[in-house]
């Protein structure tokens, strides 16, 4: 199917999830649901256990019937349509079984033949993908863990699926694995798959997503790009502090340096705009602070003072090992401003990261950590 | 991780090229295949089948060597033939269904049944290829213990076609058995919980099946043919070369074997594929043509089955029409797991296909369903009632026209019953949200109708002192039909009331059954009407939300470096 409509300007979302709903029994697990996924991307479906994250993905691969709604995959119904879903998806659930009594091989020309695919050639190029080639007279009972993820990717790609739909393609592995996968699906998006996929693990999710969705009690809560979703409830949180638009709200933050002709931090030290209260004397909410680790070469100790009291600097902690923990108010060209002035006083910046991973901060601020 | 991507992000030699499906079919079902790989890495399999075949010959061998003593050899060759062909009918009709019981529920248990599904691999390929894969593993059991069976030719007293037959019954033996163990396996989650159930209803299938289609109808056989031996379990192969071309002949070594035979493999198929299909699917097709197919195949069978009757033929009549009300009553419990109505996915599918009315017909709905099974029902009871009136006026005698009589009456009653069951079957799914439910008040329905007005006629005769119009009070039950039978000839001055007073019972039976049929009509056009109106709604929902966003698209001026806002959604 083309990704274009015909007679209208707008791509065919890969995935299209309308007013969906389900229940168990007498208790609703998806609530309205409503998400829309782009060809290309990767999508992070985030939420806690028991939120409708697998309920929501089983329905898109067409094994669980929608309650009310739509769900379209490619521009098909998975209600009405199920086995036309079933050529453009690869669906990996979490915990999937595999028969242990043959080698990896015979496995994938088993699925090879089950899809229909013409050539059984494209079991070599699914191996050489997952790099199983070296393992594929090895029985798949044999294998471990990690190695089984990547021979249930090694599957799903078979039929060369346009949409891959994981859930939680990563638990149960170790780093080294967990590492491999990130960077397969990473390589499975340079060759044109869109993917779905959940996860509890939000730092992985950060480094391979474009997009995510935040589900809770089977309500998405938020959806769309990190950094937009970061924007608008940075605009939020302006407005909820506030009462006015982040634009014309008076915090220090928000990189000022380059309007203001140089660095907020530190170019006066004794400046009274601290973080815990904006330029009226209103308390900053919690959560618009954000907490930057950096590591310096030499004592971290000696280096507080250029920052403490800077506008838009709050907390300043020395750490062992040459670490500092920062508490500010502002974007990243803020943390870019507070690194500039430090190594123009000759300090020697080894590394800056957030303290908190942005998708755990965005995940913590929208979600209430309630269960259903 | 060594990446099979090309330089530049481009794919690999095939994954990212964009496969077309295949649209020729496959040369061999994939998942036999795959079973057999895995059954040859499974090494208990040589060595079970050597333990079996050892064990087989060395008990011939032993039973052969204690009876050539005493008895001649010819005699010996005999019994061993009984005795090998026994064992192998155990052993088939015990491991064949337990074989097939895991294949299925095992995919389930061990959660690769949705890769399996969403291969696109229909639930008949799939079915196809498990029954293949359990019907290979069963004929390596049966081709292993072959070389045993040649062991009576040793002694004499079997041809060579009768052992050929044998092993003939014993494959068709085995098709059922694994179509037994695939049905039950194709409902369950759990490989254990499938044998278990599928080995409990099979071992005692197949020691009913030893007694009573074995050892009992052998003396009947052997009354026909003396040729064949009495009490032998093992007679129909013999049957075949020793029995005496003919009516009978055919009527019991051809139809009567193909109608036991092919209606119950071809709803096991069905039944296996509808289990294995989801919820949204057409699931009932198949059922129907099944049961359109057999119900008169079976009522061929049964109206064929009068003339040959020994003697009795109203009670002939009579058993006719029982085993074809057993077979109907069964059809009513499949139907209880109907869908009030098609699913809108079926509902899409025919539109688009063009179906017809008949195939519309056929499709999911309790009350085409219900009014089919009626139909055919009162059909086919209509069909043996008259076969037996006729032939009973045909014959004629002294008792003729009483005997006409009372397969009439016994038939009318069952007849109208039927009618009962099939009302309440539907009114009890139309009120249920699974097929459970009315199946278990079904099978209850059915205890109390049968049991319940007996019960309550004995405390009546305790009341009255044991007065014969107690009977009144149990002519609700459909056992009363038989007891009508009785009456037609009896010369009690209650006579014409407690005929009445069943006639009446069985009316109401059949008032009750039509007045149940609708309001299970009513009710099922009302959630079929309101489900349709939701889906509707939802339709016109999206729709606006579509023409929404299409018009916002339409107003947002789209000046360069202007995005439009389902760009920038």
């Amino acid at each position: 199917m083309n990704a274009e409509v015909p007679g209208e300007s707008r791509f065919v979302p890969a995935i299209r999830v309308r007013h969906l709903w389900h229940r168990y029994g007498a208790q609703d697990v998806l609530r309205d649901v409503n998400l829309e996924v782009r060809p290309g991307e990767i999508f992070g479906f985030i939420g806690p256990n028991g939120a409708g994250k697998t309920t929501t993905i089983r329905v898109m691969a067409t094994l669980l019937e929608p309650m009310a709604g739509r769900v379209e995959v490619d521009g098909f119904d998975v209600s009405v349509d199920p086995e036309r879903v079933r050529k453009v998806i690869g669906y990996m659930p979490d915990h999937a079984g595999v028969y242990d009594r043959i080698t990896i091989r015979e496995y994938l020309e088993f699925f090879a033949q089950a899809f229909g695919v013409p050539d059984l050639a494209v079991v070599d190029a699914a191996l050489e993908l997952t790099d199983l080639r070296n393992l594929q007279d090895r029985l798949v009972a044999a294998l471990s863990k990690g190695m089984k993820q990547r021979l249930g990717l090694a599957r799903i790609l078979l039929h060369d699926p346009k949409i891959l739909i994981l859930d939680e393609p990563a638990s149960d592995l170790d780093p080294r694995a967990r590492i491999e996968i990130r960077d397969l699906l990473l390589e499975l998006r340079e060759i044109g798959k869109t993917i779905f996929l959940s996860s509890h693990i939000l730092t992985e999710l950060s480094d391979v997503c474009t997009s995510v969705g935040i589900l809770e009690r089977g309500r998405l809560l938020v959806a769309g790009p990190i950094a937009e979703i970061s924007e608008r409830l940075a605009e939020q949180r302006a407005r909820d502090a506030y009462g006015v638009d982040r634009a014309v709200a008076p915090p220090a933050a928000e990189g000022t340096a380059e309007a203001e002709g140089g660095p907020a931090v530190g170019a006066e030290p004794s400046e009274p705009a601290g973080p815990s209260v904006t330029a009226g004397g209103a308390p900053v909410p919690g959560s618009a602070r954000r907490r930057l680790k950096l590591r310096v070469l030499g004592d971290s100790r000696a280096v507080v003072p250029l920052l403490e009291g800077g506008a838009g600097i709050g907390v300043v902690e020395a750490l062992p090992a040459g670490q500092l923990a920062v508490e500010y108010v502002g974007d990243d060209r803020f943390v870019a401003d507070v690194v500039r002035y430090l190594v123009g006083r000759g300090v020697g910046v080894v590394a800056v990261e957030p303290e908190r991973n942005e998708l755990e901060r965005i995940f913590l601020e929208v979600t209430k950590g309630e269960l259903q | 991780m060594t990446s099979g991507v090309a330089p530049g992000g481009g794919a690999p030699a095939s994954v990212g090229e964009g496969h077309v499906r295949s649209a020729a079919p496959r040369r061999l079902n994939p998942i036999w295949i795959r079973e057999m790989q895995q059954a040859a890495r499974f090494t208990m399999t040589p060595i079970l089948l050597a333990v079996l075949t050892s064990a087989m010959a060395l008990l011939l061998c032993a039973i052969g060597g204690i009876a050539s003593v005493s008895t001649a050899p010819a005699e010996v060759g005999h019994v061993l033939y009984q005795v090998f062909f026994s064992l192998a009918y155990a052993v088939v009709t015990w491991i064949a269904p337990a074989i097939a019981a895991s294949t299925v529920a095992s995919e389930r248990g061990g959660r690769t049944w949705e890769a399996l599904l969403l291969t696109g691999m229909t639930p008949t390929e799939v079915a196809r290829g498990k029954f293949l894969a359990a019907l290979t593993y069963i004929g390596a059991y049966v081709v292993m213990l072959a070389p045993v069976g040649a062991l009576p030719f040793l002694f004499g007293g079997v041809t060579a076609v009768e052992v050929v037959m044998a092993f003939v019954l014993l494959g068709v033996f085995a098709v059922l058995g694994v179509a037994f163990g695939l049905s039950v396996s194709a409902r369950f989650t759990s490989s254990a919980a499938a044998v278990v159930v599928t080995l409990l209803v099979s071992s005692n299938l197949s020691i009913a099946g030893y007694l009573g289609l074995g050892v009992g109808i052998s003396f009947g056989v052997h009354e026909l043919w003396s040729g064949v031996t009495a009490g032998a379990p093992v007679w129909m192969p013999t049957a075949y070369v020793r029995g005496d071309f003919g009516l009978e002949y055919v009527a019991i070594l051809v139809f009567a074997p193909l109608v036991f035979t092919l209606v119950p493999a071809w709803f096991l198929y069905e039944g296996t594929i509808a289990s294995m299909a989801s919820p949204s699917e057409d699931r009932s097709s198949g059922l129907r043509r099944w049961l359109m197919v057999c119900t008169p195949l079976v009522t061929l069978a049964c109206v064929a089955a009068l003339p040959v009757a020994p003697s009795d033929e109203f009670a002939a009549a009579a058993l006719a029409t029982t085993v074809l009300w057993t077979f109907l009553t069964f059809a009513v419990f499949v139907v209880a797991g109907e869908p009030l109505g098609p699913s809108r996915r079926v509902r899409v599918r025919w539109d688009r296909e063009g179906a017809t009315r008949l195939g519309r017909y056929l499709g999911p709905g309790l009350m085409n369903a219900s009014t089919m099974v009626l139909g055919l029902g009162f059909g086919a009871l209509l069909t043996v009632g008259v076969a037996g009136v006729v032939l009973e006026l045909w014959r004629g005698g002294p008792s003729a026209e009483v005997d006409a009589l009372r397969v009439a009456l016994f038939t009318a009653y069952v007849a109208s019953f039927f009618g009962f069951q099939v009302g309440f079957g539907a009114w009890c799914r139309s009120r249920a949200g699974g097929a459970s439910l009315p199946r278990f008040l079904q099978a209850g329905a059915l205890l109390v109708a049968f049991l319940g007005p007996w019960v309550l006629m004995a405390i009546a005769g305790l009341l009255t002192r044991g007065a014969d119009g107690s009977y009144v009070v149990a002519s609700p039950s459909p056992v009363y039909a038989a007891y009508m039978m009785e009456l037609v000839a009896s010369t009690r001055p209650e006579r014409e009331s407690l005929l009445l007073a069943g006639v009446v019972a069985a009316l109401g039976w059949l008032v009750l059954g039509v007045a149940l049929l609708g309001a299970a009509g009513r009710r099922a056009s009302k959630v079929v009407a309101e489900h349709a109106a939701a889906i509707a709604r939802l339709e016109a929902a999206l729709e606006a939300e579509d023409a929404a966003a299409r018009e916002e698209v339409e107003v947002v001026p789209s000046a360069p470096g202007v995005r439009g806002p389902r760009e920038l959604a």
